[in-house]
C-alpha cells in the first residue's frame, strides 16, 4: 500500500512519468480527468451550498494537510491565500525532484469545476519554489443588494 | 516516511490514477509507472533493507499502517515465520477509505502493491509475495532474503 502521507510524492512523480512517456498533453488530460471525474465531493459542495460548500471543502482539506493559507470568505467571493503549499513543500523535502510544471494542476483542476457552478475562477501562481499561490473566485451574478 | 498530516481521500486521487493509467495506456504503463515509484520514492527504503534488513520493512509498514489509523493486532499484525516478514491486512485503510467514499477502486489497486513491493525488494536481494482478495481489505504480503 502506498500510505497516503506519500502520495504527493507518488502524484509527482505520475506527472513526470507521463510528460516523460507521453507529453504535457497527456499530463493534462490526466488533470482534468480528476477534475471532472474524481472531484464529485467539491462538485456536489458547490453546487449544493455556492461559496459554503467551497469553505467548507477547502477547511476540510487544508487543514488534514496542514497548509499555511489564509481563506477570504465573502457573499459573492472566496480567496485562497496559500502561503506555503503543503503538497510543494513536502516535494522539496521528498526523495525526488519536484515535476517542472507542478502547481500548474491545481488550475486545471479547480477553475474549471468551479466555473460550471455559475463562478469565474482563477488560480495565479506568485512562486513556485516556495508554494505560494492565490484562487481567487467569483460568483458571476452577484446575488441582488449585494 | 513522508510527513504527519493525512488526508485519506489521496488514496481515491491514487485509485483514479491507477485507472486512468491502465485506460488509457494499458497496463503495462501502470507497471512501469509503479515502478518507477518504488525506485524513486522508496529508494531510501530499498537503501534500508539493502543495509538493515527485514527490520527496516518490518518498521517502514508499523509506522505507515498506525499513520493511516490501524491498530497492530486487530487490523494488521507482523510477525516472522521461517525467516520471512508476513505482514496480514485485515482491513486496508486504504480500500477500506475508498469503499467507504464511495470511489471507484481501481481494478488493480491491490495488484500495485505486488509491483511497488517487488520494485522495493527485488533491486536489494529480497523477495516478496502478496495474497490478496480483491476489493475486501484483506491482504498477505510475505518478504525475505533472496538465496
Amino acid at each position: 500500500m502506498i500510505s497516503c502521507t506519500e502520495f504527493i510524492w507518488a502524484y509527482n512523480e505520475l506527472f513526470k512519468f507521463l510528460h516523460g512517456r507521453h507529453g504535457k498533453e497527456a499530463v493534462q488530460e490526466l488533470w482534468k480527468g480528476i477534475s471532472e471525474e474524481f472531484l464529485g465531493n467539491l462538485d456536489e459542495l458547490v453546487r449544493e451550498k455556492g461559496i459554503d460548500g467551497m469553505r467548507e471543502y477547502w477547511t476540510h482539506t487544508l487543514t488534514e494537510e496542514g497548509a499555511d493559507y489564509v481563506m477570504t470568505v465573502k457573499e459573492d467571493a472566496f480567496y485562497i491565500d496559500m502561503h506555503r503549499c503543503p503538497s510543494v513543500a513536502l516535494i522539496s523535502e521528498g526523495p525526488s525532484s519536484k515535476y517542472p510544471h507542478y502547481c500548474e494542476h491545481c488550475a486545471w483542476l479547480y477553475p474549471p469545476l468551479l466555473e460550471k457552478s455559475g463562478f469565474e475562477a482563477h488560480m495565479h501562481i506568485i512562486d513556485p519554489e516556495r508554494g505560494e499561490c492565490r484562487l481567487s473566485v467569483y460568483r458571476r451574478c452577484p446575488r441582488a443588494g449585494s | 516516511m513522508a510527513y504527519e498530516h493525512v488526508h485519506k481521500d489521496f488514496h481515491g486521487a491514487l485509485s483514479f490514477a491507477l485507472q486512468f493509467l491502465s485506460d488509457r495506456y494499458g497496463r503495462g504503463e501502470m507497471e512501469g509507472y509503479l515502478r518507477q515509484v518504488a525506485r524513486e520514492i522508496y529508494g531510501p527504503l530499498r537503501k534500508r533493507l539493502r543495509q538493515e534488513g527485514l527490520k527496516a520493512l518490518e518498521e517502514h509498514w508499523r509506522k505507515v499502517f498506525t499513520l493511516e489509523g490501524a491498530e497492530e493486532g486487530r487490523d494488521f499484525t507482523l510477525s516472522y515465520e521461517e525467516g520471512a516478514l508476513v505482514l496480514r491486512v485485515r482491513r486496508c485503510p486504504a480500500v477500506h477509505h475508498i469503499k467507504e467514499r464511495g470511489y471507484k477502486l481501481a481494478e488493480d489497486f491491490c495488484e500495485s502493491t505486488r509491483v511497488v513491493n517487488e520494485g522495493i525488494c527485488r533491486p536489494v536481494g529480497y523477495d516478496c509475495s502478496v495474497d490478496y482478495e480483491r476489493g475486501a481489505g484483506r491482504c498477505v504480503q510475505r518478504f525475505w532474503r533472496e538465496g
